[in-house]
């Protein structure tokens, strides 16, 4: 039987469709396979209910890697974002709370209606920080270097990341390995005294993670929000039009536009091994599909225990990919509502709700919701980043009605009674983040039309997210860089020949940020794999 | 969104062209009117109003108020009297300039600074253990510069304030028709004139009555393009536009020293320790990296280079704050620096320049090469390196009654 | 006008160690120290009439074998065993197991309980063994100068021989080692173990001092940190290291003065060191001085303000020294077993879930009641320190918050102690009314009475900027931006705990 394709895809999602364009654009015969009947993985917009469309897990687009929406030309194929400008931290009880703005003034005076010194220093840290984002931009943009080896190409990469390192000045290098490895409260303590700014802006150190704001190593996700202004992409946070699956639909017409094919309902069992090399894949209903190489877009997890199998891997490694920790954190609610949930009624007009709106009012809460999550159960006020995306985007609701979209962490995948028994809770977990916004927005129950409640545990069912991890796996430092998944096999590749990974849960990590779909694409191309 | 100044109602009347600007978050006329030489004029003629509030504004207070600012100013505030301002800049520990500003005293233990960014936060961080309280006015006071030959006459004309006896950089408290406010003989226009200082409740009022006094004497609303050129005429550099604080530049080559600036004249090193002190020291001995220096750049030769395209001279509107690079006078591939702003100047009438200069080039009387841009191709003229001052009429500092 | 070639500020282990090493190198040195006996946290403290500790913390497992070579503290009484002590970790549900220097030993009695941790314990050991060289590489030497300012092909040599010393470890040990350090200590552990008391009593010491959890990523290294220098152990305790400590220092001609305060460090007009000035007026001086005390206490009280510069006084206000140690001693009238054995080093913990829960709290400034303790009973093994039959107790008590918002008012303190009480009964039932005397001490009183800023018994937290840079970039190599004074303390490199490391490459450096 003659191979037919030169690379098998498993995963649509978007780094899984990234990978086919750059593959499918180097003239490489490509086909994608969906378990699911939509593209997108976790980047995916449906209706979930009639009228409402909603961006059912990933919701805003932050680091998407600007050089991949030019090389795939993907604003030709429907790739646009709506940029956010504000970003909204509501207070009960009627409160203006805390609006940041891009307008840096108006932002400050903001600020200083909670202290005068924070509303300075602001700018101040946003310098420190634009400077250390230099060093994460080298990071993220290309493969991580091989600590182990010391071949020469290797110790190059290492030297050009170490040049950025030493133009980081003595001050500023200190000030780098605090920023690799505090926490994300303690970081932002060095500069600000504001609860209600600090609550926020520490929450981004620990989105999807099982880690708290007082837990070290989460300070160093604060740099992401400076990374758009090196990208010079300033504004780079917003929605996609039509819901962050409008992102995979472009980076899917982009692949078909240079000749990948994609199949959707198309779940693979497990790829077909040959003496130690992939030769295709099985799909769940038997037909098999030869290729020359196979591209895994799942998790470490599923690819190494799943689509390998323990038979054809060595037991260290087996042990090792056990190790790697998933762990699950965080849930999603989706709203559909007959009105505006209003989150401040003293403010006026609605501009301030059209960014992100984060249900955080200070540090110490975030950080009890944490400790409640570490035995086992789902925060009772968790912290939620809410947009109402259809206050910048009509198309997504019926007129005048809205959808509002909720992350919500902690919802712990491994719950005390045992993870099967989330969709028991489900409902609960649902109740009680209506109950926490009803704190800020009293009539909300009176709004709520349809009500969807995704748990860990529906991220796995549904998504193939193991232990429901929105970044295929954690964020923490011996999980990244050469240790992404597991050590000896960061570059992409797997112990299997022919058998490459491109999702989340490759180096530099989660996001829709695109990167492991483009630079495995890329090495696959390098290294003449096909 | 900026917000607006108190004196809005009134500016927003007067305000022709809708040329509307963002000056630290608050709403600044750029022009009242499309053509804003007039405003210009007025400054060197008559009397020009310019809404200076989005100055940033502190009262400092406290036993140790005068030793807080000896410390962290450049300038010996100790030495400064009750009523007396002086204007000076502030220098982080490595002697690199974080803003500058016009500290006045008021009382015994009370001083008013004014400071281009936002600065309660770098203050108040310094006061450490000493007995000194940092208020900012800056929203609560609005602030108006009269300048111009005949603004003496005007502020005469509606307040009690001795003007005949206020020195340059001296204070005064005024009294007008039901409300008070201060005036010191300070400004940015290098000329003779005044900026008043009032309370927010009092703003209009105190509009009102300069703007009904200033009839007789052919006041007119000023916006900042036109208090750019006089500025720019004076030598008085600004901080974002001829250099940068040291707090928000990224790399040492965007940060500058007092004497860089061509402001050591206010440094006095041999006094008690203030900050950048030890660093100032070592470059006094070292030498400085480059100055700030007056650009008067040749006019025949911008003319010849518009007569071969066929075209008559031609001059910006008003003054341009972008970097312009300055070269070596035998050769176009050495750069030796940049001009940071610039004007034609309506006085002067010659095209002048604010620039950051090597050291070695700052000399007066260096001839370098301008580069200028002529029916869209570069060029180069000729240009003469001069102190950063062009024009210093006598009556700045007239005094009528001793 | 000087009096001598440097003043020594201190008079704790580090303090005594730097002053001896200079003396002996013919420096004409003088110690200031504030209390009225030297020691520092090293000090034992008669704390209830005829009832003494020997410290105040016990663990002398660090202290460098090199130091008692150079000062020949054996000649001065020093009785230095060179192994580490027993120490047995508690269950409370009445199981034990004694951790001993030989691991064979360990494992065995570990096997009567789980045969699965008895060869995880193997492996941990084995681990350990492999990496201990290059720990122990790293906190023998003063930190590497990685000024990036001028990288010099002299200090990449340095850096690339450490790198290579990394190397040395093998690919696999090396790779394994880059794993586990940022990794909690939990889940460290957690791969290796089952029984949860064993875990926990384990994971406990890379927790004292810290304000880190179980579930606290990068508090592994700090284990591996411990465990690697903790090579031995001091017949009688902290106390018997300062005894020999004075005599050595005595001897080799350091001018010793107690109850004598520093006020503030005095400079010259340019900025350099003159010397001290002495509470209650008295000048001292000196071209260089070294603090042992905190730097924190070194520059944020012994100086005025702006005299140091903004930067440094920034960096060091932002030093993390966050207390979470308390200390409660107690006079028993009777020998104390713990778990019906006699010990005289034990740690609780349990599980965990329940040192997670003591940390916690703290968080919020407010106190657990339900702390691991880390127990020491000198009178085991000297019974000079207590009446005949009767015992001391000295526990340290974690996570007890320094900053607690209700304030350390004696009736905390006496609820403190009240609680440890609690579960000491467990381990020892009826020492409660076997109490004659107690004395509590909160991260508020160590620092009243030890000037440890924030109460934090290692000079600022563990944690790996603070230890890779200790204590801030510009203080690196024991030498500050002030001109003629070092730092000597636990607060720089390779920092806190009785180890007299900072104490004697403080003393290398000055002599450079």
């Amino acid at each position: 039987m003659s191979t037919k394709y030169d690379a098998i895809i498993i995963g649509g999602g978007h780094n899984g469709l990234i990978n086919a364009a750059y593959l499918a654009k180097a003239g490489r015969k490509v086909l994608v396979l969906e378990k699911r009947h939509v593209l997108g993985g976790a980047a995916v917009s449906e209706e979930v209910f009639p009228g409402f469309t909603f961006s059912v897990c990933s919701y805003v687009v932050s680091l998407f890697r600007p050089h991949i929406i030019r090389e795939l030309d993907l604003v030709k194929h429907g790739y646009n974002i709506i940029p956010m400008d504000a970003s909204f931290q509501p207070l009960p009880d009627g409160d203006l709370g805390l609006c940041r703005w891009g307008d840096a003034s108006r932002s400050r005076r903001e600020i200083a209606r909670f202290s005068k010194k924070d509303s300075e220093v602001y700018g101040e840290f946003s310098k420190v920080m634009t400077h250390m984002a230099k060093f994460a931009k080298e990071v993220i943009d290309h493969p991580a270097p091989d600590v182990a080896s010391i071949n020469p190409k290797e110790l190059s990469s290492l030297l050009r990341m170490g040049k950025v390192f030493k133009n980081l000045g003595p001050e500023l290098l200190h000030m780098n390995t605090k920023l690799l490895t505090m926490s994300s409260a303690d970081f932002l303590d060095l500069w600000f005294e504001s609860e209600i700014l600090k609550g926020p802006m520490s929450v981004s150190g620990i989105i999807g993670t099982f880690l708290g704001v007082r837990s070290p190593g989460t300070a160093y996700v604060l740099l992401h929000h400076y990374m758009g202004e090196l990208d010079g992409a300033f504004r780079s946070w917003g929605f996609s039009k039509g819901g962050t699956g409008g992102v995979s639909m472009a980076c899917a017409n982009a692949a078909k536009s240079f000749g990948a094919e994609i199949r959707t309902n198309a779940n693979v069992a497990h790829v077909k091994i040959k003496n130690g090399q992939a030769t295709g894949v099985v799909l769940a209903n038997g037909d098999e599909i030869d290729s020359k190489i196979v591209v895994s877009n799942l998790d470490p997890n599923r690819t190494y225990l799943k689509m390998i199998g323990e038979k054809h891997l060595d037991p260290e490694i087996t042990a090792e990919i056990k190790r790697y920790k998933l762990r699950g954190s965080s849930g999603k609610v989706n709203f559909a509502l007959s009105g505006v949930p209003n989150f401040c009624k003293k403010r006026e007009g609605l501009d301030f709700m059209k960014g992100d709106i984060a249900v955080v009012p200070n540090v110490d809460y975030v950080e009890r919701a944490f400790d409640q999550a570490k035995y086992g159960e789902f925060s009772e006020r968790p912290y939620i980043n809410i947009v109402v995306p259809s206050l910048t985007d009509p198309t997504l609701a019926p007129p005048g009605k809205h959808v509002m979209s909720c992350f919500v962490q902690y919802a712990p995948y491994d719950i005390k009674e045992g993870p099967e028994y989330w969709p028991k809770l489900s409902e609960k977990f649902g109740d009680a983040v209506q109950e926490t916004i009803k704190e800020y927005v009293p009539d909300i129950d009176s709004l709520v039309e349809h009500r969807q409640v995704i748990t860990p545990w529906d991220l796995q069912e549904t998504f193939g997210l193991t232990e429901g991890n929105i970044f295929q796996g954690e964020l923490t430092l011996e999980q990244l860089l050469f240790q992404r998944p597991i050590s000896g096999y960061a570059k992409y590749k797997t112990p299997i020949k022919n058998l490459w990974m491109s999702g989340s849960g490759t180096h530099p990590g989660g996001g829709i940020m695109g990167s492991g779909g483009e630079l495995s694409a890329k090495l696959i191309l390098n290294e003449r794999a096909i | 969104m900026p917000i607006e100044t108190p004196f809005h109602p009134r500016t927003s009347e007067h305000n022709k062209s809708l040329d509307w600007k963002d000056w630290g978050g608050y709403f600044a006329a750029n022009s009242y009117n499309v053509v804003n030489d007039f405003e210009y004029f007025a400054f060197r003629n008559s009397a020009g109003l310019v809404d200076v509030t989005p100055l940033f504004k502190y009262r400092v207070t406290g036993k140790d108020a005068a030793k807080f600012l000896t410390r962290i100013m450049v300038k010996d505030i100790n030495k400064l009297k009750i009523n007396q301002a002086t204007y000076c800049c502030w220098c982080d520990d490595r002697g690199m300039v974080v803003d500058d500003g016009t500290v006045m005293r008021f009382g015994e233990q009370e001083y008013f600074v004014t400071a281009a960014d936002p600065s309660y936060s770098w203050f108040s961080r310094l006061v450490k253990r000493l007995d000194v309280q940092i208020e900012d006015l800056t929203d609560s006071y609005g602030a108006l510069a009269l300048q111009g030959p005949t603004s003496r006459d005007i502020l005469k004309n509606m307040c009690d304030a001795d003007l005949d006896s206020l020195k340059f950089f001296w204070t005064s408290s005024a009294k007008a028709d039901g409300f008070e406010f201060k005036i010191s003989r300070t400004g940015y226009t290098g000329d003779l004139g005044y900026e008043l200082w009032v309370r927010n409740e009092d703003a209009l009022k105190l509009f009102d009555a300069i703007w009904e006094a200033g009839q007789h004497y052919n006041i007119r609303m000023a916006g900042i393009k036109a208090l750019d050129i006089a500025r720019i005429e004076a030598g008085l550099v600004m901080n974002g536009v001829d250099y940068h604080s040291s707090l928000h530049a990224l790399i040492p080559e965007q940060m500058s020293t007092p004497y860089e600036l061509g402001l050591g004249w206010m440094v006095n090193l041999e006094r008690d320790p203030f900050m950048g002190q030890r660093a100032l020291k070592e470059e006094k001995k070292n030498g400085s990296r480059w100055a700030t220096v007056g650009i008067d750049i040749n006019w025949p030769d911008l003319e010849a280079l518009y007569y071969k395209h066929g075209l008559p001279p031609h001059t910006e509107n008003g003054a341009w704050r972008r970097s312009i690079p300055i070269y070596h006078k035998q050769s176009r591939s050495k750069q030796i620096g940049y001009a940071t702003s610039g004007t034609w100047s309506p006085s002067l009438k010659k095209n002048i320049a604010l620039a950051t200069i090597e050291i070695d080039y700052a000399d007066p009387g260096t001839e370098v090469n301008f580069e200028v841009t002529v029916e869209h191709q570069r060029k180069a003229v000729r240009a003469i390196v001069g102190k950063p001052q062009f024009f210093n009429p006598k009556r700045k500092r007239s005094v009528l009654k001793k | 006008m000087k009096n001598y070639d440097i003043i020594i500020i201190g008079g704790g282990h580090n303090g005594l160690t730097t002053a001896t090493i200079l003396a002996k190198k013919g420096k004409k040195v003088l110690l200031v120290e504030k209390r009225n006996v030297l020691g520092g946290i090293a000090a034992g403290e008669e704390f209830h009439p005829g009832y003494f500790t020997s410290g105040l913390l016990h663990d002398t497992s660090g202290v460098r074998q090199d130091v008692i070579k150079e000062l020949q503290l054996e000649k001065y009484g020093l009785e230095f065993l060179n192994e580490r002590a027993d120490v047995t970790i508690l269950s409370s549900s009445g199981k034990h197991v004694t951790i001993k220097a030989d691991e064979n030993a360990t494992s065995a009695s570990i096997a009567k309980f789980s045969q699965k941790d008895a060869q995880a314990y193997k492996d941990y050991k084995d681990f350990l063994n492999k990496i201990s060289r290059v720990i122990n590489d790293l906190m023998d030497n003063p930190p590497p100068n990685i000024n990036v300012d001028n990288l010099t092909m002299a200090s990449l040599v340095v850096l690339a021989k450490k790198g290579l010393k990394l190397k040395g470890l093998g690919n696999k040990t090396m790779m394994e080692l880059l794993k586990v350090a940022p990794m909690s200590v939990a889940d460290f552990l957690d791969e290796k173990f089952e029984t949860d008391f064993l875990k926990a009593g384990l994971a406990a010491p890379a927790l004292y001092g810290s304000y880190a959890a179980p579930r606290s990523a990068y508090s592994t290294i700090n284990l591996l940190l411990w465990e690697c220098a903790s090579r031995n152990h001091i017949k009688g305790g902290p106390q018997a290291l300062i005894n020999a400590l004075e005599k050595a220092a005595t001897a080799a001609g350091v001018t010793i003065r107690t109850s004598a305060e520093v006020e503030k460090i005095v400079l010259e007009e340019s900025g350099s060191i003159k010397g001290v000035r002495l509470k209650g007026g008295e000048e001292i001086y000196a071209s260089k001085v070294a603090a042992s005390c905190t730097p924190k206490e070194t520059f944020l009280n012994l100086f005025d303000d702006f005299e140091i510069d903004y930067e440094l006084d920034f960096w060091i206000s932002k030093i993390r020294s966050r207390g979470t140690t308390a200390k409660v001693n107690l006079a028993v009238n009777k020998i104390v077993e713990l778990n019906g054995q006699n010990i005289e080093y034990a740690r609780t913990g349990n599980n965990f879930n329940e040192m997670e829960k003591a940390f916690d709290p703290v968080k919020y400034k407010e106190a657990t009641s339900n702390p691991f303790l880390d127990i020491h009973i000198p009178t085991a093994t000297d019974s000079s320190l207590a009446p005949e039959g009767h015992s001391v107790v000295s526990v340290l008590v974690h996570h007890i918050p320094y900053d607690f918002a209700e304030g350390w008012s004696e009736a905390a303190k006496n609820k403190l102690g009240e609680d440890v009480l609690n579960i000491l009964e467990i381990y020892s039932p009826g020492i409660k009314k076997s109490v004659e005397g107690m004395e509590i001490l909160s991260p508020e009183d160590f620092e009243q009475r030890y000037t440890l800023t924030e109460g934090h018994i290692y000079h600022g937290e563990h944690f790996v900027d603070q230890l890779i840079t200790r204590p801030i970039p510009a203080c690196l190599s024991y030498s500050t931006p002030v001109n003629g004074l070092y730092l000597c303390g636990s607060g720089s490199h390779p920092g806190g705990g009785i180890t007299c490391a900072p104490g004697s490459m403080a003393a290398a450096a000055i002599l450079k």
